[in-house]
């Protein structure tokens, strides 16, 4: 049990009592003694008076001097607890651990200083009122939670690592913030220890799994400072997405950028919405954002070059800043080089399967599909050099010229891509005789259909060829008829995936991995032989999507759009070939083992790659400015992760639920003195005040009686 | 009783001289003379005639009557007794109450000069007088005797008087009933305050043994007006309880309550036939007792 004060300055007035009893002694009248004979039938008289006895003046003394403590006493603002209160423990040496929410929601501005900010110097005051030998450590909440700094007794050293901490751009995890802490307060030496938890109290921050695994019991008690309270505005809006595509015109492409901004308030927003390229501002909107729902606004912007672009859209300033801008990278593919073999070339062109493959990989020039088709008879394939192409599709192919399937082997282990549309002209026996190693499956049988046609089975499809179909294309998609398919066997040992089926569950595409590169099975003609798909306006995104897909194109860096702190990957195959990337503050990384994991800074990050035979150590050292020779490789962008922008705050019951049994209080850091406010103490002011207006009350009735 | 007297110190002699000067002033002022007796019998004083029956005393007839009227006439003189009168006074604390007024005669004072008035006016009538102090037990008792010296002793009595003690009216009247012979006089002068006190039932038995009984309330001024104010705590004279009070708030219920005894007493005394004079003390002595003396003349005379 523990009684604490929150402005414990005005127990200085309990001196008030002294006012009182000076005035009581210097009017006092003087008592009279006198011997009287009749003293019981005065005592009778006063049993029978009705009119009760006069106020005795030291009656009147001690409800005066009451109402006075009582009054200085709710000034104070005293609160009760049944818990040992912290305040009562300030005396000895405690080990606290500070989870220090640096996510980016405390980024928001309170007395121009962000909540962060406040939370650094409160924790810094705290650490400079402790007694000595007092333990602390600081524990990170953002997004992976680690600990910045392990027990130290040193207030120095703390309070350098508590300056050098700067607001991240991540997400909160105070679940797996307060498990590291219990870990931490496992080893702390002193007897009382602490968590106190500096946070927004966003709701993001609290997910359930995250809790799970805290220990069912914890002796630690834990106080929350839910510096939201500072905050003298909501956050209003954010942009929660930006997409990117490219609309193809007939000379020329259109870059379309995509907004989609939330308005968090319950009230229609008009802001202006900016769209940056290469750090200049090319375009603005204002807006008018309904309440509570998202607004989508495009932007597009004419691609003139054939050049990479970097850029963001930004709404205008609130609350919070770091959600205001959204960054996005766009880069036109670079030219896919793929060499079309038709095994069955027709007198008529558009018999020929050539023809709309042609057509569908690059349907005006190469400077717009950034695909560059090659078309080849069986006969010229011999004489093409495989190296130069990054896919090769083979188009109702009946054999190969002996021995040339080793050369497709070898291309495709080394990286490269094989596409195979089947057709009349394919023997199934060639194919499964000969080309085992590349296809993972066996030809079966002619499959022809009599009555109802087959259609391509796209639903839930997240292949990601088929992630730029909108439903109204995987729409006309399903309705398009195939005639004739080949059904497959597969082979043994053989791993392979199904890209896309066929109703009445036949595959339509099946795909692989062969070495270093991959191999794709179309199970239908890849003219108008077996059915209409080549005629239909799908076919040339969706022959495009699967030629850049083989060829490394499609996830390749370009476009990579991050989260913060998700790492970006790049698979390096040339051993001498190095790759740098260059961070929003123009620091330059050197890749290591194919990840980049420094990615807390939302922006653009630019790729170079370039040759060095220096080791990667001896290459960090000097890794001040782009090396020599050094190319740009491409870029990616680091977003911040929208759903801490979301202003929902975590409700005290839902706390209280994902830390049951342990002891908390929560607490606002306005209050100089920590004052409970949930079940860890009762404010005694209220009832004190009542108590003082019940002493005024009664030292009126016993004036008004004499 | 020479030897008592030379023991006496000059303070309680000049006492005892102004108590008999007071004493004989105010009998002599007031004195008609004689103490009468119900008992009719043979006495110097003629009283009436009755018819002769047989039996009286024939010296008694008067034979000038006979000779007149020649009826036998027995002559009858009122018959003048000896009194036995016993003066009963409360010496508890209470009666010792000194007023804090400077100006005001004090209880016990004014019960003194009434004892000793009252002794001086029923010695002068050659009657028996004794004098019994008490509070809640007898304390102190003179027997009655008729000499006129014995004043002097009665006088010594009062003003060795410290009051003191607890009032035990009820005990010590039920004690003295069987003591006292058969139609005597008992005057008790007391301030009546004993609480829880029957003292109905004790004047019945005294009245039932045909003593007379004559009650003199003597109430100081201050304990019927309760004129005290501000915040005064009251000791007890009797028992030493105190109680802190401002008097203004009871005063009312106080002054109703005494009344209330006053009233009860006067109802109580007639019903038994005992006299029963209230006497405050800011009242002149001789005046309650012309009263007294008035009202028993008339009430013989019936």
């Amino acid at each position: 049990m523990s009684l604490n004060y929150s402005s414990p300055l005005f127990l200085f007035g309990l001196l008030g009592i002294s006012i009182p009893i000076l005035i009581h002694l210097l009017t006092r009248r003087q008592q009279k003694q006198i011997r009287f004979s009749a003293v019981h039938l005065l005592t009778q008289s006063q049993k029978r008076s009705t009119r009760k006895s006069r106020p005795n003046r030291l009656l009147l003394l001690i409800a005066r001097c009451l109402a006075i403590a009582l009054f200085s006493l709710a000034l104070a603002d005293p609160f009760f607890s049944f818990r040992q209160s912290e305040a009562f423990l300030s005396g000895s040496p405690a080990s606290t651990v500070f989870i220090l929410d640096d996510s980016y929601s405390m980024g928001k501005k309170s007395d121009k200083k962000l909540l962060f900010d406040h939370a650094i110097d409160f924790i810094s005051d705290r650490v400079k009122q402790a007694p000595d030998k007092s333990q602390f450590s600081l524990v990170l909440a953002s997004s992976p939670t680690r600990i910045e700094q392990d027990w130290t007794s040193d207030k120095t050293t703390f309070e350098k690592t508590l300056g050098s901490q700067s607001l991240s751009f991540r997400t909160t995890s105070i679940g797996d913030a307060i498990y590291l802490s219990i870990k931490l307060l496992d080893s702390a030496k002193h007897e009382k220890k602490k968590i106190s938890v500096l946070t927004d109290l966003d709701k993001n921050g609290w997910k359930e799994e995250a809790f799970l695994k805290l220990p069912d019991l914890s002796p630690y008690s834990i106080k929350l400072l839910d510096f939201s309270s500072l905050q003298p505005d909501d956050n209003k809006g954010a942009i929660r997405n930006v997409q990117i595509s490219q609309e193809f015109l007939t000379q020329s492409r259109l870059l379309r950028v995509q907004a989609e901004i939330k308005n968090f308030s319950s009230t229609l927003i008009r802001m202006p919405l900016s769209f940056f390229l290469e750090g200049k501002i090319i375009k603005e909107e204002l807006l008018n954002l309904p309440p509570g729902q998202n607004y989508s606004h495009e932007f597009s912007y004419p691609l003139r070059r054939n050049q990479p672009l970097n850029g963001r859209v930004q709404i205008s300033e609130d609350a919070l800043t770091s959600d205001n801008s959204r960054y996005f990278s766009f880069h036109p593919s670079q030219n896919i080089k793929v060499l079309v073999v038709d095994g069955d070339p027709e007198t008529i062109s558009h018999q020929s399967e050539s023809f709309y493959l042609e057509r569908a990989l690059n349907p005006f020039s190469v400077s717009l599909s950034h695909i560059d088709p090659t078309i080849s008879t069986l006969a010229e394939l011999s004489l093409r050099n495989l190296s130069d192409f990054s896919v090769i599709i083979l188009a109702n192919v009946r054999e190969l010229s002996p021995g040339y399937e080793l050369e497709l082997e070898k291309f495709v282990l080394n990286g490269g891509a094989l596409l195979f549309g089947v057709g009349s002209q394919v023997n199934p026996k060639y194919f499964n005789e000969h080309l085992g190693n590349l296809f993972p499956v066996k030809l079966d049988s002619l499959y022809q259909v009599q009555d109802e046609p087959l259609h391509l089975l796209l639903k839930n499809n997240a292949h990601p060829v088929m992630k730029v179909f909108s439903p109204k294309e995987l729409t006309e998609m399903r309705d398009i008829n195939f005639d004739s398919i080949y059904t497959i066997k597969a082979r043994e040992d053989k791993v392979f995936k199904v890209g896309a089926w066929f109703s009445k569950q036949h595959p339509a595409v099946i795909e692989s991995k062969v070495g270093k590169g991959i191999s794709v099975l179309f199970l239908s003609s890849l003219d108008r032989d077996w059915n209409d798909f080549p005629i239909q306006p799908t076919f040339l995104p969706w022959i495009q999507r699967w030629t850049q897909y083989s060829a490394r194109g499609l996830d390749s860096i370009f476009g990579q759009n991050l989260l913060v702190g998700e790492p970006f990957r790049k698979s390096t195959s040339d051993s001498k070939e190095r790759w740098m990337v260059r961070s929003p503050d123009r620091g330059l990384h050197l890749l290591k083992d194919e990840v980049f994991a420094n990615t807390f800074q939302p922006g653009n990050y630019h790729l170079f790659s370039f040759s060095s035979s220096e080791t990667k150590t001896e290459l960090s050292k000097t890794l001040n400015k782009l090396p020599i020779g050094a190319e740009p490789a491409g870029s990616f962008t680091v977003n911040i992760d929208i759903q801490e922008s979301e202003p929902g705050k975590i409700s005290q019951n839902e706390i209280q639920h994902f830390l049951e049994g342990m002891k908390i209080e929560i607490l606002e850091p306005s209050s100089q003195a920590s004052k409970p406010q949930g079940s860890e103490g009762t404010s005694l002011a209220t009832p004190l005040f009542l108590l003082v207006a019940g002493m005024l009350l009664v030292e009126g009735w016993m004036l008004r009686k004499e | 009783m020479e030897n008592s007297t030379q023991n006496l110190d000059a303070q309680v002699l000049s006492q005892v001289s102004t108590l008999k000067i007071t004493a004989m002033n105010l009998v002599e002022g007031l004195l008609t003379g004689q103490h009468r007796s119900r008992h009719k019998g043979s006495s110097v004083e003629f009283a009436e005639y009755k018819d002769y029956s047989p039996g009286d005393e024939i010296r008694h007839i008067d034979w000038k009557v006979v000779g007149k009227t020649d009826k036998y006439h027995v002559k009858q003189f009122e018959q003048s007794t000896n009194l036995k009168c016993t003066i009963l006074l409360d010496a508890s604390g209470s009666m010792g109450y000194q007023s804090p007024f400077q100006d005001q005669v004090s209880k016990m004072e004014y019960a003194r000069n009434l004892v000793a008035t009252l002794s001086y006016l029923l010695l002068k009538q050659f009657d028996a007088v004794g004098l019994t102090l008490f509070n809640d037990k007898i304390i102190e008792h003179i027997p009655p005797r008729s000499k006129a010296s014995h004043f002097q002793h009665i006088l010594h009595g009062l003003v060795n008087i410290s009051p003191g003690g607890t009032t035990q009216i009820a005990d010590v009247l039920g004690g003295l009933s069987e003591r006292l012979p058969g139609r005597s006089m008992l005057i008790l002068v007391s301030d009546f305050f004993a609480p829880n006190q029957d003292l109905r039932k004790s004047l019945k038995l005294l009245s039932s043994r045909g003593i007379e009984v004559i009650l003199f309330h003597i109430l100081h001024p201050d304990e019927i007006h309760l004129p005290f104010e501000g915040d005064v705590v009251f000791e007890s004279l009797e028992d030493g309880s105190t109680l802190g009070l401002d008097p203004q708030d009871i005063c009312d219920e106080y002054q109703k309550l005494i009344q209330e005894q006053i009233n009860s007493f006067k109802k109580d005394c007639n019903g038994l036939g005992v006299d029963y004079i209230f006497q405050d003390t800011s009242g002149p002595l001789d005046q309650a007792l012309s009263y007294y003396l008035l009202k028993r003349k008339s009430l013989t005379k019936l």
